[in-house]
């Protein structure tokens, strides 16, 4: 887009040597870095540019728009722009999943806006943050005014004053909200809304790719509501929706809309060549293996980026990074207060207006260094950039390149750096730049029917309209939840209907961020704050949130002083410990029923219900980088019990008595696999750590095994303290389980996977830099046992080997 | 009871939800005191109470499957007579034919679409008279006809006369009607809401100006036996899930007091203006 040459080039030539020399894209300071960085640079590819294909504006498009667009420039559309005008001309339901800033929005304005112009047709306009949401209707609206459209559009979120919203409901041609409004106070007021839904024509969801896990469950079910509000007003309206690139755009969204969905996939707007650097910080301390942090290294290529007269954005995972990396780039490049500021930080937290401010520098170019959150990821405009540096891995690869997309001009090389920190996930990452390269976008997953979720968003379905006997809610019969309902008393059974009877408004009970509503509030006490800063599964609260742990919200670490188990609140206050904690929980699981199964190597593999029974019995201390365990502290909290699914490896017992000595080595070796299997399986469904659980014990359920202080296994028959000798025949099991009651659709994807996971840690374990064994692959093992005859790392292999596809 | 229940109680209970008390255990029925005081010298005499086994009659008559419509007239408050409606923010005259007094009982404060009125009273000057009409349902399947009623006594050019009518009992009445689909009058209707010159006129003067509050200080209305408005609802539950109609009788009773402390309020705004 920006095609002028960088008129900051000039003055970032300093006596900085040849580094700092400027340069006239991405490609070069690539080429720069890899010269002077190659023992850091672990991978480096280049993804080529693509001239850009374009198509005349469509013919059928109404005049007056035509004048807009012209007005703004546009002369012609995209290839993929007008693929999607003729997909919903067509009356279909689309998805674009095209990569960032290839002018997606104009996908669903164009059609949104004509039929406006036309028919006073409304729409619908879902945006996951209300950022995102301001950001479509100043554009919007600048598209309006240009050719004078008489189109009205408003956002209704949060901060819409009272006396607005009548005017917005009554008038508003197009409606900018999120999915938050539309589940609390749009459907269970959809009367008041009766005129919007009887000439509602798109519902336009940007962002799906954000849409999935829990809160893609609870999305797809408030849009279930939606659609059947939309009945009772006889419309049926069309589906826009936008996606970055994930693996199943066109399956994602159609298990969002329950409908058959066309997606158009192939951008046809321009990229320039896109330079990609994975980036390993130097080890400083070979006998510990510790690595140089993530921080100096990104702040060292971001002031090399800058220097070179490249516009440059940072990814932070945390606020306070955010706020540290701006010092030290400020540090340097903004220390003359007569100059206007050359750096920049974005994150949430700010005041929009402050946020609206930045974004306005930025798309005039003033500034040429941002660090940011990912506040910035979505969607938000800040015109083009020619670095992008993460400071961490992201979580995914989908997260990964949304970022790295954030930069890339037109006729310009761009580059993206990916910095690894030393957490066990980024570490594999950069040590096996062929995944990350070759890896296709992971897929996003939801499970809009997990009972409890489903049961939520009845309740709420029938305060908005009663139920009739036998009537479909997405696609089961609902009179069995209807019934639930009724003996609860919230509904009342009257002939064929089920009506709402209660006093109460059950959307605000609904959080579309969890599992039913047992969670716990973190509380920040730090200072005489008390403000509450996290929310915490109940299912995890007991692993994570007991006395002394220290607990990491955004990669802040602060010590847990309180926990009211009843009144589900922490209380925390910030740490500088130098150590983090690891619940020693004693896991005993149950097979309840197999769904499936088939062989792995020389054992099995099932995937079924699981019934888990979970006691916290104390705690660790263990110190950063070093790993060495400095202490113990006691936790007396209830036990967990919990019913949901799992995917499961077993082996017999005559494949263990080859491969392993005695059972203590065969369960060493489970343990370890299970460590390996665990990171693998978080990277490929896209889960949070924490949501996806692994275990290791008998299948019947009549023993599991936990490490010992020496991170040996130990055999346990019981929650309580005793041990005792077990029967039987010996199957050690391996488990992955999700860790939410009744499970929220990990474990199926992971079935279906099972043959590359078993592979995918094979080789984790095997390519990993370390001895023994370390937490990037199977675990923290002693300094002790790294001398050892069978280190857990060989164990490891030993058990994945016997697992792993012939 | 059924499996899914079971099922979705234990999955519940593991989600840290506290399970929700079944509300279907229904309480025996609160007697009125008196009554209690009566019972009481029985029940010391070891006899069973003969009276309380009868089932109380719905109030009113059946004037269409689940619907009840009472009829009472009495002199007090009396007409206002004509009077300019300034006071209200409307620069009318009204004649006092016009009015209509309407006040409902609801099945909660919740609001949105789940919220109903299982009552609807309404008061008008008819014949010299304060007329009070109170509509009732007593299945859900009699509200679209309890709405249809209620509508046919509205004419274009009445003027409705509430407490806080305007941004409650209106936009109610509005919701269930859409939800039953039916145009609703309401909206092209002049509304004298009496909340708001009551504020205008007493705030911070009375500790509040809620409607018992307006009876006390400007009425001198003294409640016997009231009900209090935020029982009217579980009076009313209980009687759908098969309890006894007793408490909605106070529930009436509770409804017409506010309409004739609605145009006990109306009177003294139309007399201060004279």
């Amino acid at each position: 887009m920006n095609a002028l040459p960088n008129p900051f080039a000039q003055r970032a030539v300093r006596g900085d040597g040849a580094l700092a020399a400027p340069v006239a894209g991405g490609d070069q300071l690539a080429r720069r870095l890899a010269r002077r960085y190659a023992d850091r640079i672990t991978g480096s590819f280049v993804q080529p540019g693509r001239e850009g294909r374009y198509a005349p504006l469509p013919g059928d498009m109404p005049a007056t728009l035509v004048q807009a667009l012209r007005s703004r420039g546009i002369e012609q559309l995209y290839d993929h722009q007008a693929q999607a005008w003729n997909a919903t001309a067509a009356g279909k339901h689309v998805v674009i999943a095209t990569p960032t800033a290839s002018g997606k929005s104009l996908c669903y304005t164009l059609p949104v806006i004509s039929a406006a112009i036309r028919q006073r047709a409304k729409a619908l306009f879902l945006f996951p943050t209300k950022a995102l949401a301001q950001d479509q209707v100043a554009e919007l609206l600048e598209l309006n005014q240009a050719g004078e459209l008489g189109v009205k559009a408003f956002t209704f979120d949060g901060d819409t004053p009272g006396d607005a919203r009548q005017a917005i409901r009554l008038h508003g041609d197009i409606v900018v909200s999120n999915p938050d409004m539309l589940h609390q106070a749009i459907l269970p007021h959809h009367t008041k809304w009766a005129q919007f839904f009887e000439n509602l024509r798109y519902v336009v969801i940007d962002e799906v790719h954000t849409y999935r896990g829990v809160f893609g469950s609870h999305v797809a079910n408030v849009l279930r509501r939606l659609q059947r509000v939309c009945a009772f007003y006889g419309v049926t309206p069309q589906f826009i929706l936008c996606s970055a690139t994930i693996g199943n755009p066109a399956e994602h969204a159609s298990a969002l809309i329950e409908q058959a969905v066309t997606a158009i996939t192939d951008s046809g707007a321009p990229v320039g060549e896109k330079h990609v650097l994975l980036w390993n910080p130097p080890v400083v301390n070979p006998d510990l293996g510790l690595r140089a942090s993530a921080r100096s290294q990104s702040n060292r290529i971001a002031r090399t980026a800058i220097r070179a007269g490249l516009k440059t954005l940072v990814f932070a995972q945390s606020r306070l990074m955010v706020e540290v990396l701006t010092k030290y780039l400020k540090d340097v490049f903004d220390n003359d207060p007569r100059k206007p500021p050359r750096i920049r930080a974005y994150r949430g937290g700010y005041l929009p207006t402050e946020r609206r401010a930045a974004e306005r520098e930025m798309r005039a170019g003033q500034v040429d260094g941002i660090v940011s959150t990912s506040a910035l990821e979505l969607g938000v405009d800040i015109g083009a950039l020619d670095v992008v540096v993460l400071n961490g891995y992201p979580g995914s690869v989908a997260a990964t390149w949304q970022r790295f997309g954030r930069a890339g001009r037109r006729q310009q090389a761009s580059l993206g750096v990916l910095v690894a920190s030393s957490d066990p996930l980024d570490q594999y990452l950069v040590r096996h730049p062929e995944f990350f390269q070759g890896a296709p976008p992971e897929h996003a997953r939801i499970a809009p029917d997990q009972p409890l979720i489903l049961l939520d968003h009845i309740r709420c379905a029938a305060f908005e309209l009663p139920f009739r006997l036998g009537e479909l809610f997405g696609m089961q019969d609902a009179t069995p939840w209807l019934q639930v309902l009724a003996e609860e008393g919230v509904l009342h059974q009257e002939g064929e209907r089920f009506e709402w009877i209660a006093d109460s408004y059950p959307a605000n009970a609904v959080s579309l961020r969890s599992v039913a509503d047992g969670n716990f509030v973190v509380v920040d006490r730090t200072n005489g704050r008390q403000t509450i800063i996290a929310e915490v599964d109940y299912s995890a609260a007991a692993l994570t949130l007991y006395e002394g742990a220290i607990h990491m919200v955004q990669s802040t670490p602060y010590q847990v002083e309180k926990l009211d188990w009843e009144g589900r609140k922490a209380y925390v206050t910030r740490t500088q410990a130098d150590y983090y904690t690891d619940a020693i929980d004693y896991t005993k699981l149950k097979v309840l029923e197999a769904f499936d199964g088939s062989p792995a190597g020389a054992g099995s593999t099932h995937h079924g219900e699981v019934h888990v029974a979970r006691r916290v019995a104390g705690y660790k201390k263990i110190r950063y980088y070093t790993h060495e365990n400095i202490g113990y502290g006691p936790v007396n909290l209830p036990d967990l019990e919990l019913h949901t699914t799992a995917v499961w490896w077993q082996l017999p017992q005559r494949a263990l008595d080859q491969a392993f000595d005695h059972r203590q080595q065969a369960l060493d070796g489970f343990l370890a696999a299970a460590h390996a299997l665990h990171i693998v399986a978080t990277v490929a469904v896209m889960a949070e750590a924490r949501d996806l659980q692994k275990a290791v014990g008998s299948g019947d359920g009549a023993w599991f095994a936990t490490p010992d202080a020496n991170g040996r296994a130990q055999l346990r028959t019981s929650l309580g303290e005793t041990d005792a000798v077990t029967q039987g025949p010996f199957v050690p099991t391996l488990y992955l389980y999700d860790a939410f009651p009744g499970g929220v659709g990990l474990s199926a994807p992971l079935y279906e996977r099972r043959e590359d996971l078993v592979r995918l840690a094979r080789e984790l374990v095997l390519r990993c830099d370390c001895r023994a064994g370390c937490p990037a692959c199977v675990g923290p093992v002693l300094a002790a046992d790294e001398h050892g005859d069978a280190p857990l790392k060989s164990l490891a292999t030993r058990v994945l080997d016997l697992i792993v596809a012939l | 009871m059924s499996a899914l229940a079971d099922k979705l109680r234990g999955l519940r209970r593991q989600a840290g939800v506290q399970a929700p008390a079944p509300a279907t255990v229904r309480r025996p029925e609160p007697m009125p005191d008196n009554l209690r005081a009566l019972l009481g010298v029985r029940r010391r005499t070891d006899r069973a109470p003969v009276r309380a086994s009868e089932p109380t009659p719905l109030p009113g008559q059946t004037i269409a499957p689940g619907l009840q419509l009472s009829e009472t007239r009495c002199a007090w408050p009396p007409s206002p007579g004509r009077f300019h409606a300034g006071f209200a923010r409307i620069d009318a005259d009204i004649e006092p034919e016009r009015l209509l007094l309407f006040d409902t009982e609801t099945t909660g404060l919740a609001g949105g679409t789940g919220t109903r009125a299982f009552m609807i009273g309404v008061a008008d000057w008819h014949k010299g008279q304060f007329r009070e009409r109170q509509l009732l349902i007593s299945t859900l399947a009699g509200e679209a006809a309890m709405l249809d009623c209620f509508v046919s006594w509205l004419r274009p050019d009445t003027v409705l006369v509430s407490y806080n009518g305007k941004s409650y009992d209106a936009p109610l009445l509005k919701t269930r009607l859409r939800l039953h689909r039916r145009e609703s009058p309401l909206d092209g209707l002049a509304h004298i809401d009496l909340l708001h010159p009551v504020r205008r006129r007493w705030r911070g003067v009375w500790e509040n100006c809620r409607l018992a509050t307006v009876e006390r200080q400007l009425l001198r209305v003294v409640r016997e036996d009231d009900l209090p408005g935020a029982e009217a609802p579980a009076a009313w539950l209980g009687f759908l899930r098969g309890g006894s109609a007793a408490a909605l009788h106070r529930v009436a009773r509770h409804n017409s007091q506010d309409l004739r402390s609605l145009g006990g309020i109306l009177a003294h705004f139309t007399q201060a203006c004279d």
